[in-house]
């Protein structure tokens, strides 16, 4: 069954377009990412799915109803977590989260304390007392403590040390152990690439693709960068599966897919002075996956 | 009902503040009252050189000063004046809470509706005007039989002091409808002020020039004390106008909140 069903969604902001004829679904039991840069509609799609903002034409439901008519029904089994987060100031941290409670007509106070420990977050402050890291924890512990059916998370990792976002994840990877439906906004691939099982892509606006991270990861890219003692011939290179391949004076670059033993063995017959390897960033998969295709 | 005592809680520190000020305010004003009534004759020529106009505007006749209610209807412009700021500062203040503090996104993706909302923070205010009313009326009366000189005129007496009351729903009316109109609202009170003093202002100049017309636009001129114990009742007319614009302001209120859209912070 789909959680999540997005049928020709559009919005305009007057007459600039936030998103427009984004369709996709999200299965039960699966983590969905949401990827993009900045300003691509990946906040405007999930704010439609919460019934934030309203949508100029197309639909969305939510386990199977709609998320316009049906929203505080929907809304029971719906954890969500925004990119930055905004508490009642003067609240202390205990009162907000058993405030938030109260709309759940649950008992969420031992998991309350449960997911604190976890986060290692004081209950007992003031809400206004915290640092910006700590409030987002406060916004995790908060879109979780009613175990929705269903996270969604918008650019949730910012502000969270390493060591949280590990916490974090885990979190999420128990809550989806246990049937959760995760919908994960980000901009950063890896992160998504860590977590999710497949990915829609979204660009100025439309959705470009939905694919799986597996499919994703074989068609990845590496970036090579080699610098050597003296200047060589670029036409090593020229091999099947190679891009992009530019030299500026000692050093070249390029980008590579495939089998990755073959050109080591190039590299190594070469006097390198440093060599990076790097997974191509956002931007880059954009440019090289994409711009074709559009 | 979590929502309501959220809010009521939220208010609980300025509504209390609001209530203390006004039943001073009241009080000092009545201990004024047996200086006031014993002077009325001094007074009247010491205000002789006073331009009209301005006596007028400020509704200031010699004669009313000599009876308690006549006093009291003088003092209650200043009364009402407070309870005007108080009532819009809640209007404004409980339904730009979310935008301000840009807690949107915590309450509105709650299993609420946008409806539930709005009402439970409506209730809370108006519980809040409705309390505070209770606390300034019984200051009011207490301190008016104590400084009394003649027989009070209770019914009168009362009908003025619930006045404050019908005011304030006025303005917490229209300042919930500013509160959905205006969408950047970042500090609630000079928009309060803005929306009081100009309905005060219009009041004075509707008092100075006996513009009947004016009466209409400013809900300070609704509930004229004045006119109260002259006619020894409300005039419908504004009791009607008042009704009208409480439900215009609020229908609107209602449409807008749950027509906009909430936009990422």
């Amino acid at each position: 069954m789909s959680v999540i069903e997005v049928n020709g969604l559009t919005k305009m902001y007057g007459r600039t377009k936030g998103i427009e004829n984004v369709s996709f679904s999200v299965e039960e039991g699966e983590i969905f990412g949401f990827i993009g840069p900045n300003g691509a509609g990946k906040s405007t799609t999930i704010r439609t799915l919460l019934s934030l903002i309203y949508p100029t034409s197309g639909s969305a439901s939510i386990f199977g109803k709609d998320c316009m008519k049906h929203a505080p029904e929907i809304k029971k089994e719906i954890g969500y977590l925004p990119s930055e987060v905004f508490y009642y100031d003067n609240m202390k941290v205990i009162d907000l989260l058993n405030y938030s409670a109260s709309f759940y007509k649950k008992d969420c106070s031992h998991r309350i304390q449960e997911l604190a420990d976890r986060m290692d977050l004081d209950l007992k402050k003031k809400i206004d007392d915290l640092s910006f890291g700590n409030k987002k924890k406060v916004g995790i512990v908060q879109g979780l403590l009613h175990s929705p059916k269903l996270i969604i998370l918008d650019e949730p990792t910012s502000g969270l040390d390493p060591l949280m976002q590990q916490t974090f994840f885990e979190l999420l990877k128990e809550e989806n152990q246990k049937g959760a439906t995760i919908l994960f906004s980000s901009h950063i691939l890896s992160e998504v690439q860590r977590l999710c099982d497949r990915v829609a892509i979204i660009k100025e606006g439309s959705l470009i693709k939905v694919e799986k991270i597996s499919t994703l990861k074989e068609n990845n890219y590496k970036k090579f960068k080699i610098e050597t003692k003296t200047k060589i011939d670029p036409n090593v290179f020229s091999k099947a599966g190679i891009k992009e391949l530019k030299t500026e004076g000692n050093v070249i670059s390029f980008l590579f897919k495939g089998n990755l033993n073959p050109i080591l063995k190039e590299i190594a017959s070469l006097d390198v002075n440093n060599l990076w390897i790097e997974e191509p960033d956002l931007e880059e998969i954009f440019m090289h996956f994409y711009q074709r295709e559009s | 009902m979590n929502m309501f005592w959220h809010e009521m809680k939220a208010n609980q520190r300025s509504s209390l503040l609001w209530t203390l000020t006004l039943m001073v305010l009241i009080s000092v004003f009545f201990s004024m009252f047996p200086t006031f009534s014993k002077e009325v004759d001094s007074l009247r020529k010491a205000l002789e050189g006073f331009p009209d106009a301005l006596l007028r505007s400020l509704n200031f006749d010699v004669n009313n000063f000599s009876s308690i209610l006549g006093f009291y209807a003088y003092v209650f412009a200043y009364i009402s004046l407070c309870g005007a700021i108080q009532a819009s500062s809640l209007g404004i203040g409980i339904l730009s809470k979310e935008t301000r503090e840009k807690t949107a996104d915590f309450l509105l993706t709650k299993p609420v509706t946008r409806q539930q909302v709005i009402t439970a923070k409506l209730c809370a205010a108006f519980s809040s005007i409705l309390l505070t009313n209770i606390g300034f009326i019984v200051a009011a009366t207490t301190m008016a039989h104590i400084v009394k000189n003649n027989p009070l005129n209770e019914t009168i007496f009362f009908m003025i002091s619930i006045s404050l009351f019908f005011i304030q729903l006025i303005f917490l009316a229209v300042g919930a409808l500013a509160a959905t109109i205006i969408s950047k609202i970042k500090s609630v009170l000079p928009y309060s002020l803005a929306i009081v003093f100009l309905f005060f202002i219009i009041s004075m100049f509707a008092s100075s020039t006996g513009d009947d017309k004016l009466r209409y636009l400013t809900p300070f001129q609704y509930f004229d004390a004045l006119s109260i114990i002259k006619q020894e009742g409300y005039d419908l007319t504004f009791v009607l106008l008042s009704i009208v614009v409480i439900a215009c302001s609020l229908t609107a209120s209602y449409v807008l909140y749950l027509k906009k859209d909430i936009h990422a912070v």
